[in-house]
Order: C-alpha cells, then sequence, then structure tokens
C-alpha cells in the first residue's frame, strides 16, 4: 500500500509539475521499457516481465545544478518498486565542484567488472544481467572536485553506508548459498548505523594527457558484502558441537589502487589494480575463528580494445588474488576471468549486433550475451538477446545454469 | 604558312597557359591554402546533421561544437543533444599539426565514465552518417600527393580541381578530387573515389559566407553515390575568437555536457 502511494505520488508530481517545470528550463528526459524474458529450460515461464519507467529532471546553470531520477519497476508478480537511483545537487566554482545527495559514482576503466570501482554499491538482484547504470545503485555521499589544467581531484565522503542489494531468497538469482558443516541454529546480522565514525571516504586523483590518462584512487571504507561468521553451538550435556550460530557482519576495509589506458597503433590498453587490505573469506578450516580468514587481496584487469573492419574487439583479463592464502578458503588464491566483447553497427547505426561474454577460467564456466538491436526510429529500440549460462555449477556464472534465457526489450527514449 | 603560324600559336597559348598555372600554385600549394585557411582561434556553434536514405526519411542529430587551437592543437569538443538516447554524450579530439595521431575521448553517461578511443578507426562513419571522422577533420596535406588537373568554372565559381592520391596505400579512398575556390582557398567540392577507384561519394559546399572575417562553411551534403544516401549538416549559431576558455576541452567539461 505504501509504495502504491509513493508511486501515485510520483506519477502525479512528473504530471502536475511537468508543464511547470518545462517552464523554467528544467531538461526532462529519460525513458519507458518493457523487459520480458523466458527461461530456455522451461519455455512456459518467464524469467522476468519488467516495465520500467525512468525519468531525469535536470538542470545546470553556470553556478548551480540539480538532478533528480526517480525510476519506477513494475513486476507482474512483485509490487512496483519505486527508486531513487540519484537526487543531488551541485554547486560550479571557478576550480570546484560540490555534489551533494544520491550519487552514483564511477572509478576505474574496467568493463563489466568491479574493481577500483568500489563507491557505488552494486544492485545484484538480477545477477550481472541489467545495465550497468542499473546494476550501480546511488550513495548518498558529498563528492567534491579540484580541477587544474587536466588534473582533477576529488574527495568523497559516504556518511551513510549502503550494502550491496542480493537478491531476495527464493529468487532465481539468489546466490549459491554456503552450506556449513553442521545444521544452523541461529542467524542474525549487523547493520552499519550511520554516524560520523561508521562514514567512508573515498580520494581519487586523474590526469588526462595526451600520452595517458590514469587515475590514483584510495578508500577507507565498508565492504559491500557481509562475511559470515559462524561459532559452534555446544550440547551442554555431552559437550559437543551440535550446530552454528551464524552472523553476518559489515567490515572495514582500505583499498589503494588505480587505472590507466593509452593508445599503441590501434590499440587501446587500459589497466586497472586495487590492493584491499583486510578482507574475511569464508573458510572451512576448523580451526579458523568464527569460520573466516582475514587476508589482503589483489584485484587486477589488463584489457585490450581494438576495431578490424569495423568490428569493435575488446578483450580484458581479470584477477584476483589472495595474499598469505590458506587451504580451506571457499575462494581459489588465484581466481582468472575473461571478459570478451564484439560490436558492429549496421545499416548507419540502426542494426547493431553484440557478443558479450565472461569466462571464469578456473571453473570452465561462462556467461554469454549475444544480443541484437534495431532503432526503428529515434529513440525507439527493440532488443532480442539471450543470456547464456554454461559451464561447472561451483562457478560464479555456472551456478545459473538453469536460467538461461531468451529476451526482448522495447524502449522509448524522450 | 598561316597553319603553322596557327600551330605556334596554339602550343604558345598552350605553354603559357601551363606556365601560368605552374608558376601560380602546385596542386600541393592549394591544398595547404587550404589546410591552412585562417579559421579563427575558436569556433563555436551549433551541428545538425540530416541522415536521408533513398526513400527520403530523415533522421536528425544535433550537438553542439566548439573548436579551439593552442599551442599547434586544434582541440574539438561535441556534445550530442538529440536523438534522446545519445544525449549528454560527448566526444573530445585533440589533433597534432606534428602529424601526431590524434587523441580521442568519449563520455558515455549512462556508465559516467570517460573512455580513451583508438583514432585509428577514421573510417568509420560518424553517428550513421556519410561522414567518416577522417571526412570531418582536416587532413594534412602532407599525407597525400597532390596534382593539379586544371581549372574550371563550377556553380560560377573559379576553381582549381586538385586530384590527391594517399601515401597510404592502405587509404580507404583511392583518390579524392577536389574543387578549390581561387577567392577564398574553401574547397567547393569533393570527389572520394572507393579502394577500386570507383566515384564513391560527392561533397558538395552549399552554403558558405565570411563571419568575423573567416570563411565558415555554413551548409554542406555528403552524397553517397553507391548507396543513394545523402547526409547534410547545418552549422548555425556561430561564434568566432569569443576566447573559448582551455577548460572546455577537460573532464569537467565532458562529463557537465556543457
Amino acid at each position: 500500500m505504501k509504495k502504491k502511494t509513493i508511486t501515485w505520488i510520483f506519477i502525479g508530481f512528473a504530471v502536475l509539475t511537468g508543464s511547470q517545470i518545462i517552464a523554467q528550463g528544467v531538461d526532462i528526459s529519460g525513458f519507458a521499457r518493457n523487459y520480458t524474458g523466458f527461461l530456455m529450460n522451461d519455455a512456459t515461464e518467464f524469467s522476468i516481465i519488467q516495465n520500467t519507467f525512468n525519468l531525469n529532471f535536470e538542470q545546470r546553470t553556470d553556478k548551480i545544478g540539480f538532478k533528480v531520477n526517480p525510476v519506477l519497476y513494475h513486476y507482474f508478480d512483485r509490487d512496483i518498486d519505486f527508486r531513487l537511483r540519484e537526487a543531488y545537487l551541485d554547486a560550479y566554482f571557478p576550480k570546484l565542484d560540490i555534489r551533494i545527495g544520491q550519487q552514483q559514482i564511477i572509478y576505474g576503466k574496467a568493463e563489466g567488472v568491479f574493481i577500483t570501482d568500489i563507491v557505488s554499491p552494486k544492485d545484484l538482484s538480477e545477477f550481472l544481467l541489467p545495465d550497468f547504470d542499473e546494476i550501480r545503485m546511488g550513495v548518498t555521499a558529498v563528492k567534491l572536485n579540484y580541477f587544474f589544467g587536466m588534473n582533477n581531484l576529488e574527495a568523497v565522503w559516504v556518511p551513510v553506508f549502503t550494502p550491496t542489494r542480493f537478491a531476495e531468497p527464493g529468487s532465481i538469482w539468489a546466490p549459491k548459498l554456503f552450506v556449513p558443516p553442521l545444521p544452523l541454529l541461529g542467524y542474525s546480522s549487523k547493520e552499519i548505523k550511520p554516524s560520523v565514525e561508521n562514514s567512508e571516504v573515498f580520494l581519487r586523483f586523474s590526469r588526462m594527457t595526451s600520452k595517458a590518462d590514469f587515475e590514483l584512487v584510495a578508500g577507507y571504507h565498508w565492504l559491500d558484502d557481509p562475511a559470515l561468521h559462524m561459532t559452534g553451538v555446544i550440547d551442554q550435556t555431552t559437550m559437543k558441537p551440535i550446530g552454528l550460530d551464524a552472523k553476518a557482519e559489515y567490515h572495514r576495509m582500505s583499498m589503494a589502487g588505480g587505472s590507466l589506458s593509452t593508445t599503441l597503433g590501434g590499440f587501446v590498453i587500459r589497466t586497472e589494480a586495487a590492493y584491499n587490505h583486510g578482507r574475511y573469506f569464508q573458510t572451512s578450516d576448523p580451526l579458523a575463528t568464527d569460520g573466516t580468514a582475514k587476508k589482503d587481496y589483489l584485484h587486477y584487469m589488463i584489457g585490450l580494445d581494438y576495431t578490424l573492419k569495423g568490428v569493435k574487439l575488446s578483450a580484458q583479463f581479470i584477477q584476483e588474488f589472495i595474499a598469505d592464502y590458506e587451504e580451506g578458503i571457499n575462494q581459489e588464491e588465484f581466481e582468472n576471468t575473461m571478459t570478451f566483447l564484439a560490436a558492429k553497427d549496421f545499416f548507419r547505426e540502426k542494426v547493431w549486433l553484440e557478443l558479450f561474454a565472461y569466462a571464469g577460467l578456473n571453473k570452465g564456466d561462462a556467461l554469454i550475451r549475444p544480443k541484437i538491436s534495431y532503432a526503428f526510429a529515434d529513440g525507439f529500440d527493440l532488443q532480442m538477446g539471450a543470456n547464456l549460462f554454461t559451464g561447472d555449477r561451483e562457478g560464479r556464472f555456472g551456478q545459473y545454469k538453469d536460467n538461461s534465457m531468451i529476451y526482448w526489450k522495447i524502449k522509448y527514449s524522450f | 604558312m598561316k597553319t603553322i603560324q596557327f600551330l605556334l600559336l596554339s602550343v604558345l597559348v598552350i605553354l603559357t597557359g601551363t606556365i601560368q598555372v605552374s608558376a601560380q600554385m602546385s596542386g600541393k600549394e592549394i591544398m595547404e591554402a587550404v589546410y591552412h585557411n585562417p579559421t579563427g582561434d575558436d569556433v563555436q556553434g551549433q551541428l545538425e546533421m540530416r541522415l536521408i536514405n533513398k526513400q527520403g526519411n530523415t533522421r536528425v542529430r544535433e550537438l553542439q561544437r566548439y573548436i579551439k587551437t593552442e599551442n599547434n592543437v586544434e582541440k574539438t569538443i561535441m556534445f550530442f543533444l538529440n536523438p534522446a538516447d545519445v544525449r549528454n554524450t560527448s566526444f573530445m579530439n585533440w589533433s597534432y599539426s606534428d602529424g601526431r595521431d590524434d587523441d580521442q575521448w568519449i563520455y558515455l553517461p549512462a556508465l559516467k565514465r570517460i573512455k580513451r578511443i583508438s583514432s585509428d578507426s577514421k573510417s568509420d562513419y560518424f553517428m550513421g552518417s556519410d561522414f567518416t571522422y577522417d571526412d570531418m577533420g582536416d587532413r594534412h596535406p602532407d599525407d597525400d600527393k597532390h596534382t593539379l588537373v586544371k581549372e574550371e568554372v563550377l556553380e560560377g565559381q573559379n576553381c582549381y580541381v586538385v586530384e590527391s592520391v594517399s601515401k597510404d596505400p592502405s587509404y580507404m579512398y583511392s583518390k579524392t578530387i577536389t574543387w578549390v575556390m581561387k577567392d577564398n582557398y574553401l574547397g567547393l567540392k569533393r570527389e572520394f573515389y572507393d579502394e577500386d577507384g570507383r566515384l564513391l561519394k560527392i561533397l558538395r559546399i552549399k552554403d558558405f559566407k565570411k563571419i568575423s572575417g573567416y570563411w565558415v562553411i555554413l551548409h554542406t551534403e555528403m552524397h553517397n553515390i553507391q548507396k543513394d544516401h545523402r547526409t547534410e549538416i547545418i552549422f548555425s549559431e556561430i561564434l568566432i575568437n569569443k576566447g573559448i576558455p582551455a577548460s572546455k576541452f577537460t573532464e569537467r567539461s565532458m562529463t557537465m555536457g556543457k
């Protein structure tokens, strides 16, 4: 009921104030979209029917600006989902920009993977399938950008922690559950209360030059994914373990890294790396305290882009390395992934063919995403595609092997 | 005797004409004059691209463009205004007079990220138009071998006709032929020939005028003869030498969309 009320308030606001806003020079844009998907192993079952209405209200003058981006998701089998992706105010000074409010903040040069790009948390309620601007959630933050020459120094303060949004239990996109060696007798989770002490800070320095573009970043933050701490429950009479008590907890981390892109002949070379200090990994080591091991880990990517006879090609190699590795940790010491992209347009950008794929090299699993888009009028786009999960069910992509789907999207941008 | 006199006179006229052409300018000098035609330190304005297929259906793209030359680097930034699905996208190009490859970046608002792209793909078509990225830029005269073919009057304008063949055998055009107006060294017409030597496209300047003391092309049309598809570019709201700040060609400007 509450969501319906919000929805009607939203629609009413949009309609009633639309003309006034236009009169004041506010730019209104957005899109309406239908997204329908079928599971391939059961053509009678929809994997998704989603109608989306995305609105952008935006205005910028020389000194101030604002943006509000409400989004409505309507599903046939769920309540209407209203989200405010962004809602911020800007102030512009000769060399300084200040942005306050809900905003998406994007770092790095990797595509489809998140290495230094850790400020905006992810919405994984449909795994990695939505468009990337929809996967990244806005965070309430204060962002300062100081510009000098081709340099940009950015400081971000996030007073309110926002965790990763996972799929609801029962959803086909719910991540594979960790199977404890003993029955779970209790489960609790610890939330991070908004306070100055609990806030997150990030710093970024970026520079564009004719030779290369680079970024240096650092962050003191909360890992957006919780670690599951488990303690044994002992039968007081037999003094034997009879189960486990689980507690999902978010932890502080620090990260330092950077990214670089440059050209070499017809190639664009991209690279990005982050060193993360103090991440808790799940472990089956019986000697480990509460079933976790705290480790540093390195996450990096090397990518190449090239255009061959009008076909845009891109490949990335991504590695996650856990330092001081111990047997029993539920992730391998080296976790290797590759991504591939091939895209070409036809008929003067009216038809696009694209193939994007993630390949998990450790488990031999993959997510393969072919699609074709047809822009049959300006702003009107019809898309058909497939999300094909394959390989080992233990892998990040193979776990969704039963969720391979075909879909269409019809989108009108205005 | 009269026949001999006529022949001698004819030879003299031809030789004199040839000498006059040679003495005037070579093909290379003409194309250098075109390249170095003063354009002001900076130019800004709105571009409307009309993509017209053989059925006459028209698609329209609108951009705001800023160009500034500073320290032998020509910097261009374009903000895409329409259609809606590309709005707020921006594209920046730095072109170097020393012949270095251009630097190019694109900002995609959905990804909120500036991406460096290779300028090697100059044969790609710009926004689905009949103009390649190479056609949109100023090709350096040293990249081609130029020959003055003839002089003729085209659309009431006295023109040099210059044939240009790329020094790079893999270049997308086997040759181009340019009609250069003698009065102002603006190209009035250019024919583009494909790798097989067949006429591919014709570029026509439909309107031009002097603004703030500089010749400016206001309306061009590129006609792909082989596909019978046309693209018109109309340049309006032109301002020259208004002192576009260097900060217009930065990360900040690309992400702001203005």
